[in-house]
């Protein structure tokens, strides 16, 4: 998340450094000849009204239908000049009737595109809230660094990027006694002399004299300046042309907006809309939309007007050349085989084969149930030739009760189970509600349903916590709209939302909906009492818009407002829209995050951040699986299946040359550490020696004792985040202090290299009298079977020949008394090895 | 001579290297001393001094310090202002200073301020732990590094401790989904800073896991790691992985830490007089900064100490005043009084022992407060313009530089910002800031962005 505050000055040297660097190394996709057989002039049809209305045309050479990068050498003619002439690529209307635009380039290709004239009698005006809005916007007078900052800057005040242009005109024109426009005289407003720096303007120069900027803002002051009226057309809808183009590194591309208002009259903004890359590591943008492609992969280009956002995507293939065979011959189990394969064909990138049978008993027992097999299933699974062997295991592994553990354990991160915020036998009601819920596959739409609308005593209804977590109608908003949606509403409190199109209306409507809310016994200290809490609704009651003073009509978000008379339960409400088969925000967001469970990555990354200006790295497969889960009825246990089914989840995590350099279009697994809780896990089956859990570390550094759970309880049943454990802090547990998955941490640290090595987890376990070490040394095995064993406990795996042979010769030369010091060595590196830490 | 300003990269962990190489390669290795050799011509003063002991410690105080009632007061404002308390006079005659910082009016010939400082982000903590640190805002989905760790990339290690340390441990997350500043970011995990996780005013305090189990012979321990190579040279599955090859270099790393005693002492408080552990303060503030202080002493390179860990937590900078943060008039009762004692020791020390004029410290944090108290008695977050602090590294101590209004609200003068700040560190590092590192697809990428610079006023 940006705040698109400042100015980055260096930027332009940047994308200079960058195009030089990038001009030569073309080679490198000169693989691929492309064979532009035809060109498109885009937009394909336009509307002009008015004479100061205008629409720059885009001419890019085709192939089928991929486009590809600007023609050149381009010749336009109007088949009726006296409607519409192109200048520089420009069509400027002459009188009102239609015309075709044709273009020539190179090669004797062509292509056309209409343009109606229209409104050509009538005197053109500016508008404030449609063009000296955007003016100001685009020149950057309103942004927090500037006039809008809070308290403004220089005793002058905007609303952040015009989102309120009522006051944004009061303030031009009536604040400072009026001295910012001057009607007579426009070139001597102070809003001209001052951008212009014909007086001294502390924040430089935006807009020079004579420029088409400075000529909106004078005829604007110049015909009366007249105010925002409610009869103004609104921008309906942003178009960005080209929407999806490939091109080379090192190529250039210019980006098109269209505005469509209300009135139905279009207009090019492309001027006043801001620029923004999504992944800068692909494209990078100047402000005016002109685009360069500094690397391989997807990436997109965000247009920002008005509180609109609309997307231009970039595919640059990758440097390598392979046979179409590859992707005709390729195993595909279902649509996201489909969808992945054609992506990746796209992009040049070669799939990895299928994983092994021992890699994936591992990876399918870490990523659905949170467990390293057994040795006797691994022996099991790897000597069964059944060819329906992986689908089976994929069933007896999401009805086993250690998934529900998973799974509600996954979930009580989102919802907060903290038992700093909550008292223990609150903790233990919401966690039972959210495993009970689990257990039975409660589809994911009712589960939220029954949250957003708990009501009752927090230690009978364990839904309700969610508001004794959160207990003010903000927050309740906040974390509904980011747990269940993936988006984060909280900049839009204080102003519109500058990467969403969230306005801070609709804000304060969606806030509003919580604003009946209450309990008896919020408040207070989390250390003391019961914590019981009784959650109700009130039947009146309304949270103020403090921009206007008064209620915001409760909506939730672009949904109707609920009737303002209404003293029914307006979650209910809420939960209709919030759950909706159509509210695409609602199983986008469930579906990414089930996605990002077996990848370790999510199709929008970060998993929880599904603003519109963060685009999927495959969008039609986060389309097609999240319909898919709706058309499931929201069954998260189909999904789950239809992901583990598919060859994707399934190939090998080994890197290809052809696909080594990719990390987000799935072409193969991607290796990640164990999460914490899953890895301490894995080492108390291994050892055979449980972790005491028996205090609660509070907010104060206090600790708690508890008694909530037996020896033997794993990391994964534990109800709690302020469980005392140095082994689950150390390796990045989610603390849930927010709704965010950012709080969980998967990177191996020195610390965490320090504590396998020494500390006292693996070493003492290994010690203990209890330990599997023990027990292997009664069992009377030779050398090598105690080497298959271990093998086969940690890693799910045979040792290679030449591992057994080496370590067979090393446990051979150990004298007998030695032997329990020599295999808690060979377990301790093992489970220090990568290949245990790392899941593959 | 060295010729430390060459800017190409300096080799880390060398994976598969023995001990012995380890410590012939680097900075070092480019002379052919090694260490013991190199520490014996350093004492012999075969070395030039400055030349490559350079480093920071950078103290982040998480949360936003009130610029109005520490560093920047304003008595003549009226007094929903200038707040309760009042300013005192310095040993330097520019510095005036508040009077819960007594301890600072001792040593202000020695540090300057900052008081013109701002930044464009938005109000929430995130957004300044990240730009404060790494000079810019995340934007793009480009997580810029850490000064520290650009440090650590360009110079790399210098002992067998880490370049790059942070204390006690990292920042937790604010509420804005952000990365917090502090990592590697697109130089790579390798150059994510090594945080201690532990509490070094804890009576029992020790490195976690430092040391293998007291029964462990070298002997043991050398079958381990042969025993730990066969299972990772098998399986190939790792190679196109960035966590599965920083792992690797975590043992090295660890494994360097371990073995060396040097190493290992760096971290052990217990040998520093009690008095001198008393004169920092017996808290985990003050405790970090002696560690700081001893960490940068035996080689370590860049040392961030975060004074709070998150606020969350009831005790921070960030004084809204309503439950459950302390206000305005309450700072005065534990968190000023310990910042003062630790700061000042921390200055104190350094010069006594002549590691000032090679060590910056940076008093960092991620905003202001609000010109005026709030009804709660507190102020709320204000990045228009706050103070930072700055000493040794070649910082004239004394000064003010930049100003605010008459209401602490914004700079009036010789506004710096955060690309500025952290180009002012890199000075203070002896690095060139307009030099360049690898960025996100090998695209060249300033130090900081064209036009920061550093704030030339502060050196002398």
């Amino acid at each position: 998340m940006s705040y698109y505050c400042n100015r980055i000055e260096g930027f332009f040297g940047l994308v200079l450094v960058a195009a030089l660097l990038c001009g030569v190394p073309n080679l490198l996709s000169a693989d691929k000849k492309r064979e532009a057989t035809a060109i498109v002039v885009l937009p394909e049809k336009s509307v002009l009204t008015g004479s100061e209305s205008s629409q720059r045309l885009i001419v890019l050479d085709r192939d089928g239908g991929q486009l590809l990068g600007e023609a050149k050498e381009l010749h336009y003619s109007s088949s009726n000049e006296q409607v519409a002439a192109v200048l520089d690529g420009v069509v400027m209307p002459k009188g009102n009737g239609r015309t075709t635009i044709t273009v020539k380039a190179a090669g004797g290709r062509s292509a056309k595109t209409e343009i109606e004239v229209k409104g050509m009698e009538l005197v053109s005006e500016w508008s404030f809230r449609r063009h000296v809005i955007p003016v100001i916007s685009k020149e950057g007078c309103n942004m927090g660094a500037c006039h809008g900052a809070i308290s403004g800057k220089g005793g002058f005040r905007l609303s952040l990027r015009g989102y309120d242009p009522e006051t944004d005109f009061n303030r031009i024109t009536r604040e400072a006694r009026g001295r910012r426009i001057e009607l007579s005289d426009p070139g001597r407003s102070l809003l001209l002399t001052k951008a212009s720096t014909a007086l001294k303007h502390t924040g430089g120069r935006f807009i020079d004299v004579g420029s088409r900027d400075y000529r909106v803002l004078s005829e604007w002051i110049a015909a009366g300046a007249m105010p925002p009226q409610e009869i103004d057309a609104r921008l309906e809808s942003l178009e960005i042309f080209p929407k999806l183009s490939t091109l080379k590194v090192g190529d250039f591309q210019s980006i098109l907006v269209r505005a469509n208002y209300t009135d139905g009259t279009q207009e090019d903004v492309t001027r006043w809309a801001k620029f923004t890359s999504s992944n800068e590591a692909v494209v990078t943008t100047d402000k005016n939309g002109r685009v360069t492609i500094v690397g391989n992969g997807e990436g997109a280009v965000t247009a920002w007007f008005s509180s609109q956002i609309g997307l231009a995507r970039f595919s640059s293939p990758f440097p390598n050349k392979i046979p179409a065979e590859v992707f005709t011959r390729a195993v595909r189990q279902n649509f996201i085989d489909d969808l992945v394969l054609e992506q990746l064909q796209r992009l040049h990138l070669k799939p990895s084969p299928r994983s092994t049978d021992a890699e994936f008993i591992r990876r399918v027992y870490i990523d659905t149930a949170g467990i390293i097999p057994s040795p006797d299933e691994t022996r099991d699974f790897l000597v069964d030739r059944s060819p329906d062997k992986r689908g089976r295991l994929i069933d007896q592994l999401l009805g086993r009760k250690e998934t529900v553990d998973y799974w509600a354990y996954r979930w009580s991160d989102m919802l907060l189970v903290n038992g700093r915020r909550l008292r223990p036998e609150s903790v233990k009601a919401y966690y039972k509600w959210i495993r009970e819920r689990v257990a039975n596959n409660t589809p994911w739409d009712k589960i939220v349903r029954e949250v957003i609308t708990a009501k009752g005593e927090s230690n009978v209804n364990g839904a309700t916590n969610f508001f004794g977590v959160h207990q003010d109608p903000e927050t309740m908003a906040e974390n509904v709209s980011q747990a269940f949606m993936s988006l984060s509403l909280a900049c839009a409190k204080c102003h519109d939302h500058p990467m969403d199109k969230w306005t801070n209306d609709q804000y304060y409507a969606f806030a509003n909906l919580f604003a009946r809310v209450r309990a008896k016994g919020w408040g207070g200290d989390a250390r003391n009492g019961d914590g019981k809490r009784t959650i109700y609704v009130e039947p009146r009651g309304d949270l103020i818009q403090p921009r206007t003073g008064k209620p915001q009509p409760a909506a939730p978000l672009d949904a109707e407002p609920v009737s303002q008379g209404d003293p029914g339960d307006r979650r209910v409400h809420l939960a209709n829209w919030l759950t909706s088969p159509d509210n695409k925000h609602f199983s986008r967001s469930i579906t990414n995050r089930i996605w990002a469970n077996y990848f370790g990555r999510g199709l929008v990354d970060p998993v929880d951040d599904l603003r519109s200006s963060n685009p999927a790295s495959n969008e039609a497969l986060l389309e097609a699986l999240s319909d898919y889960l709706v058309e499931q009825k929201f069954d998260q246990k189909a999904l789950m299946r239809l992901i583990l089914q598919s060859e994707t989840y399934q190939r090998s995590s080994e890197a290809l040359y052809e696909n080594r350099d990719e990390d987000r279009f799935f072409s193969r697994q991607y290796p990640r550490r164990l999460m914490a809780e899953v890895l301490h896990d894995a080492v108390v089956s291994v050892t055979g020696v449980p972790s005491d859990f028996n205090a609660v570390a509070l907010r104060d550094g206090s600790t708690q004792k508890t008694d909530f759970y037996p020896k033997g309880t794993r990391a994964l049943e534990l109800y709690d985040s302020a469980v005392e454990s140095y082994f689950l802090k150390t390796f990045g547990r989610n603390e849930r202090e927010l709704a965010c998955e950012c709080e969980r941490s998967n990177q191996p640290s020195l610390i965490q290299v320090l504590h396998v090595s020494n500390g006292n987890t693996i070493n003492d376990k290994l010690s203990d009298k209890s330990s599997v070490v023990d027990h292997l040394l009664k069992e009377n095995m030779s050398d090598a079977q105690l080497v298959e064993e271990v093998y086969l406990l940690c890693l799910s795996r045979m040792p290679e020949k030449g591992e057994l042979e080496r370590f067979v010769k090393i446990l051979s030369a150990v004298k007998a008394d030695e032997k329990k010091d020599a295999l808690e060595d060979l377990f301790w590196a093992v489970m220090t090895s990568r290949e245990f830490l790392f899941q593959h | 001579m060295f010729d430390f300003l060459a800017e190409s990269k300096a080799p880390i962990c060398g994976v598969g290297r023995s001990r012995r190489e380890f410590l012939q390669i680097g900075a070092l290795g480019s002379i052919g001393l090694s260490l013991p050799q190199y520490l014996a011509a350093k004492q012999a003063g075969g070395v030039n001094k400055g030349n490559d002991n350079k480093a920071c410690i950078l103290i982040f105080n998480l949360g936003g310090p009130s610029q109005l009632d520490l560093w920047d007061m304003k008595p003549d404002a009226p007094s929903e202002i200038r707040g309760p308390f009042k300013p005192i006079r310095t040993k330097a005659p520019d510095i005036d200073i508040s009077e819960i910082l007594p301890l600072h009016a001792k040593v202000a010939d020695k540090f300057s301020l900052v008081r013109s400082c701002q930044h464009s982000g938005a109000a929430v903590h995130d957004a300044g732990w990240q730009m404060m640190q790494t000079g810019r805002r995340f934007t793009g989905g480009v997580e810029t590094p850490h000064a520290g760790a650009v440090m650590s990339y360009l110079r790399g290690r210098k002992t067998d401790l880490p370049p790059f340390v942070v204390l006690p441990e990292l920042m937790g997350r604010g509420g804005g989904n952000l990365p917090n500043g502090q990592a590697g970011g697109f130089l790579g995990k390798a150059h994510d800073p090594f945080a201690l996780m532990a509490d070094p005013s804890k009576p029992d305090f020790k490195v976690p896991d430092l040391l293998p189990p007291d029964q462990f012979g070298a002997s043991r321990l050398e079958r381990r790691r042969s025993m730990r190579e066969i299972v990772d040279q098998t399986v190939k599955n790792f190679e196109a992985s960035e966590d599965a090859r920083l792992l690797d270099e975590n043992f090295q790393s660890a494994y360097r830490i371990m073995t060396s005693v040097e190493a290992r002492s760096a971290f052990d408080l217990s040998k520093e007089p009690e008095k001198v552990r008393e004169r920092y303060g017996m808290n985990r503030v003050g405790q970090c900064f002696l560690l700081a202080r001893r960490l940068v002493e035996s080689g370590v390179r860049f040392v961030t100490v975060n004074t709070f860990l998150t606020v969350f937590n009831e005790l921070s900078w960030d004084i809204h005043g309503s439950k459950p943060f302390v206000s305005v008039a309450q700072m005065k009762d534990m968190i000023a009084p310990m910042y003062d004692k630790a700061y000042s020791a921390l200055i104190e020390d350094l010069f006594q022992r002549g590691m000032l004029d090679d060590t910056m410290v940076a008093g960092l944090a991620e905003f202001g407060r609000t010109p005026k108290v709030n009804p709660a008695g507190g102020r709320d977050h204000w990045p228009q313009c706050f103070t930072v602090s700055f000493a040794g590294g070649g910082v004239q101590g004394g000064q003010v530089v930049g100003a605010s209004d008459p209401m602490g609200g914004y700079p009036a003068e010789r506004p710096v910002d955060p690309g500025d700040i952290v180009a002012t560190i890199f000075r203070g590092l002896g690095l060139n800031h307009e030099s360049h590192l690898p960025g996100p697809a090998g695209r060249p990428f300033p130090l900081v962005d064209f036009g920061k610079e550093p704030i030339r006023e502060l050196f002398g």
